[in-house]
């Protein structure tokens, strides 16, 4: 190896880089949007939309950029310095962890946006194969002989612990609330696991991809991507009696946004998405907008009426549940005991 | 390795070898085979045939989307900078190494070996909570505007740790074995240091080093852990390779996951394939300079 | 161009393990002088540092009047033939004995020709012509052995130094090459030192011998000398072998003189 190649290869690396930072220097604004996984194709729509509308009311082209990934990790990288301007995530208590780490939020932020800053809910809901050969209709069938379940790991994935909450309100309410009869009925449910994914897209490619377990306990807007992805003949939606509600907010990351100049263009995305237009592409892409009124009825009719219990109302909040069923050596530490 | 192949006198086949051991040697090599086969050799085929899946127009249609080139884009800049950078440091550090005496040299073997024991998470980790916004340089890198990890010179950092082994490890035990009598020479005979380490020292490990660089490039490219925990994700822009893969893939975009994957692949084989073309072309001269006299 | 090599009081540890404990030793302009001793006597140590590859913790070496302490490694201009000879394994030989010139500083650079037919002289004397294109592993023990003196002598060295000559070689080529080192000697007349374990090649080589013994010069002296009077009881039971041979010899073939000039 020559010197002198050796050196201009140092210089071209320079000059790629150089020309890389240039290119981002020059462009008009962007915006950073940390979200969580199953959001990937709603803000796909959504920027676009956003971007088109910004630009006819303001003039400028702003380039918004997304960040994917699970909703804890996503609100860790945040605290440890990724430059959002704007984070949609799973749970509240992600959020809060930033407020609280970074103050680049204030603490109230919940309160900055109608509906708790919950611009769309989404619930859990069962994906069987297609003909539903397990005959499985409630979550009572989970638990039976032979039926393989697919849910993620409680510990490491925020969608985990929807489906385990969903399923705990449901044992609860049919078991009057015998806190020990409901403890062994969740135990019996995890038996039937087979593997537990440490995330929700995990657990889903487990199930459609990798054909494995006779149903998957999913977000609802997820069980509708799959049907979409792999072909609504090859998989059926299964809507059980009891859910839960799920509120994914979001919040502007003010810190951050005020130093990157973002902080009218941030806040204005997240306006739009309560808007009539961000409504409709939440409802299109499978969450259910709280505001139904200006979104396709043929995408409304796909969401079914069910009763849904809240974790806010039902237990206590996300601090207290969290501290009740999921911290080290609570309730799912207790009766997880791995089959193999 | 590159230098294993020196001339060993092959002991003679005693005359006695039996049906019995050409039966056990027919099933090792059998069995080394399928092996191969089975580890290596069908995920490879694997990944070309899944990205063929939906024929050629939609592999180089999965190449059109800007998110992947970009991510191409990354991955080639991060390996031009790392691979150089580590080609340099771990040059010197072996040539400190196996020809010097000096207080700490063990303790610098040691500190070489790191990256190779730990996992490329904690290595990645590493990072962030020296340059994370709760880090220990986090305030100070904030107040000045500087932005380290969760930007290309995070990923830059992620890829340099990880693969600073690879050519400090190939050309430590051959510069070792090749000792400094040469470099003594070499300055005996009245040349400057300078003189010394680019015509004495650099030669006599060229095809170590050669070898050492293109395993870096390898690693560096294809590295995922470290750099998914620096990365951010964000698309186009902080992924690189290996995380769009996984991202693609997370889409239920196998094709696309697998067209990225067999480009991946595609670069690891044309590495090999370089490799073996140069044993090949230059056989006698590593022959020569393997040998000891 | 030979000059006198004087060692004053040289001392050198490595750790905890002294290699040289106040050694001294004059070797006259053109003199052969082999250093003998069992090994770990240091014997080794002393030729590195008269060549400057070891730095001595104390003690003094001078090539005529120059003070080698402040002469640069380039300076000091030795002829050094290391044990394993040293080749650059990925030159030619013709490169391996054209180095020392190449690497003067452009202004004392002789030309390529120049440079040429110096090489192709200096092969002539070692007896390799036409062996310029090979590499050092083509060629035998005792071809490369030469090369290396090719090598040191390319650069007109002050002093030769030669680590365990034939040490790598089988028993044969030795007993030819010895001669011929011999002979090569008394034509060039370089002021040379030699490193050996083995008292024959010390005493039909050498004109005068130095023993060492853990670190310290025993004895100096003709191989005569010692054989007739050795100093020191270590030096009497180190060459017993040849005082006995020595002894037969004189016995049976009076008169003869081993080993002498």
């Amino acid at each position: 190896m020559r010197l002198i190649t050796r050196r201009s290869i140092a210089l071209g690396a320079a000059a790629l880089f150089l020309s890389f930072g240039a290119t981002q220097a020059l462009a008009d604004r962007t915006l950073l949007n940390v979200s969580y996984d199953p959001t990937r194709e709603f803000y796909k729509e959504f920027n676009a939309a956003f971007a088109a509308d910004w630009k006819a009311r303001t003039g400028e082209t702003i380039t918004i950029e997304q960040s994917h990934g699970g909703s804890g990790k996503q609100a860790r990288a945040v605290i440890d310095g990724l430059q959002a301007d704007v984070v949609t995530l799973a749970l509240a208590g992600d959020i809060d962890q930033i407020a609280n780490k970074t103050g680049k939020l204030p603490k109230d932020w919940a309160a900055k946006l109608p509906h708790n800053s919950a611009p769309y809910t989404s619930t859990i809901v069962f994906l069987v194969r297609k003909g539903n050969p397990k005959g499985i209709k409630d979550w009572g069938d989970l638990v039976k002989e032979g039926v393989q379940v697919i849910t993620p790991n409680p510990k490491t994935s925020g969608g985990a612990r929807w489906n385990y909450l969903a399923a705990w309100a449901y044992a609860a309410k049919q078991l009057g609330g015998d806190e020990t009869k409901v403890k062994e009925w969740i135990a019996d449910l995890y038996r039937n696991v087979p593997v537990l994914d440490t995330g929700a897209r995990g657990s889903t490619t487990t199930f459609a991809q990798r054909g494995i377990g006779d149903v998957l306990i999913s977000w609802e807007n997820e069980a509708f991507l799959v049907q979409k992805e792999f072909g609504a003949d090859n998989f059926d939606i299964v809507v059980p009696s009891l859910s839960i509600l799920a509120e994914p907010p979001v919040a502007v990351v003010t810190g951050n946004a005020k130093a990157k100049n973002n902080l009218d263009v941030a806040e204005a995305y997240l306006k739009f998405l309560y808007s009539p237009e961000g409504q409709k592409l939440a409802a299109r892409n499978f969450f259910r907008p709280v505001d139904p009124s200006s979104a396709d009825p043929a995408d409304l009719a796909r969401f079914p009426k069910v009763e849904l219990v809240s974790v806010d109302k039902d237990f206590g909040g996300w601090a207290k549940a969290q501290k009740d069923f999921f911290a080290d050596g609570a309730i799912f530490d207790q009766i997880y005991r791995p089959t193999n | 390795m590159a230098m294993s192949d020196r001339v060993l006198p092959l002991a003679h086949t005693p005359e006695r070898a039996n049906s019995e051991t050409a039966l056990t040697k027919v099933i090792l090599i059998g069995l080394a085979v399928l092996f191969l086969v089975a580890i290596l050799f069908l995920p490879l085929v694997t990944v070309f045939i899944e990205a063929l899946r939906k024929g050629w127009g939609t592999l180089f249609e999965s190449f059109g989307d800007p998110d992947t080139l970009a991510a191409i884009r990354l991955t080639l800049l991060v390996a031009a900078i790392a691979v150089p950078f580590n080609a340099a440091i771990g040059l010197a550090a072996s040539w400190a190494i196996a020809k010097f005496e000096f207080r700490g040299k063990n303790l610098l073997l040691t500190l070489i070996d790191l990256p190779f024991s730990i996992s490329p998470v904690i290595s990645g980790l590493v990072y962030v909570l020296l340059f994370g916004a709760q880090g220990w340089l986090g305030p100070w890198l904030q107040a000045h505007d500087i932005q380290i990890i969760f930007a290309v010179p995070g990923i830059v950092l992620a890829t340099v740790l990880v693969t600073f082994p690879f050519v400090a490890r190939e050309l430590i035990p051959l510069m070792q074995s090749q000792g400094t009598s040469e470099e003594e020479a070499a300055l005996l005979l009245g040349a400057s240091g300078w003189h010394t380490f680019f015509k004495v020292t650099l030669p006599n490990v060229k095809w170590a080093l050669l070898y050492g660089v293109l395993l870096c490039n390898a690693r560096a490219m294809g590295e995922f852990g470290a750099v998914s925990v620096v990365s951010g994700h964000i698309r186009g822009l902080t992924n690189t390779m290996p995380l769009h893969i996984e991202i693609l893939y997370n889409e239920y975009n196998f094709v696309g996951a697998f067209a990225v994957a067999s480009l991946l692949a595609g670069l690891a084989l044309f590495t090999l394939l370089a490799k073996t073309v140069l044993e090949w072309r230059f056989a006698g001269e590593i022959a020569a300079t393997a040998r000891r006299h | 161009m030979s000059v006198p090599v004087r060692v004053r009081n040289l001392e050198k540890t490595f750790g905890r393990y002294p290699a040289l404990k106040g050694v001294s030793l004059d070797v006259e302009a053109g003199e052969l002088v082999a250093l003998l001793g069992p090994s770990g006597s240091g014997k080794t140590t002393l030729l590195r540092a008269i060549a400057g590859l070891e730095q001595p913790d104390a003690g003094q070496v001078l090539f005529g009047d120059l003070d080698a302490n402040t002469l640069s490694l380039r300076e000091r201009r030795i002829g050094f033939v290391f044990q394993q000879y040293a080749l650059f394994r990925h030159m030619k030989v013709f490169d391996n004995i054209a180095f020392g010139l190449r690497a003067r500083p452009r202004a004392s650079r002789p030309s390529e020709a120049g440079i040429r037919s110096r090489v192709l002289d200096l092969l002539h004397l070692v007896q390799l012509d036409g062996l310029e294109a090979r590499y050092p592993a083509q060629l035998s023990g005792g071809q490369r052995q030469r090369v290396a003196l090719a090598r040191a002598l390319a650069i007109e060295p002050r002093v030769l130094l030669l680590d365990e000559p034939f040490g790598a070689l089988d028993a044969r080529v030795r007993k030819d090459l010895r001669k011929w080192l011999r002979d090569l000697h008394q034509r060039t007349g370089h002021t040379t030192l030699f490193v050996t374990h083995d008292q024959d090649e010390a005493f039909e080589l050498a004109g005068r011998i130095a023993i060492l013994d853990h670190g310290r010069i025993a004895q100096v002296g003709t191989a005569q000398d010692i054989l007739d009077r050795p100093a020191t009881p270590f030096v009497g039971s180190f060459i017993e072998g040849i005082a006995r041979r020595e002894a037969q010899a004189r016995e049976w073939t009076k008169p003869h003189v081993v080993a002498s000039r």
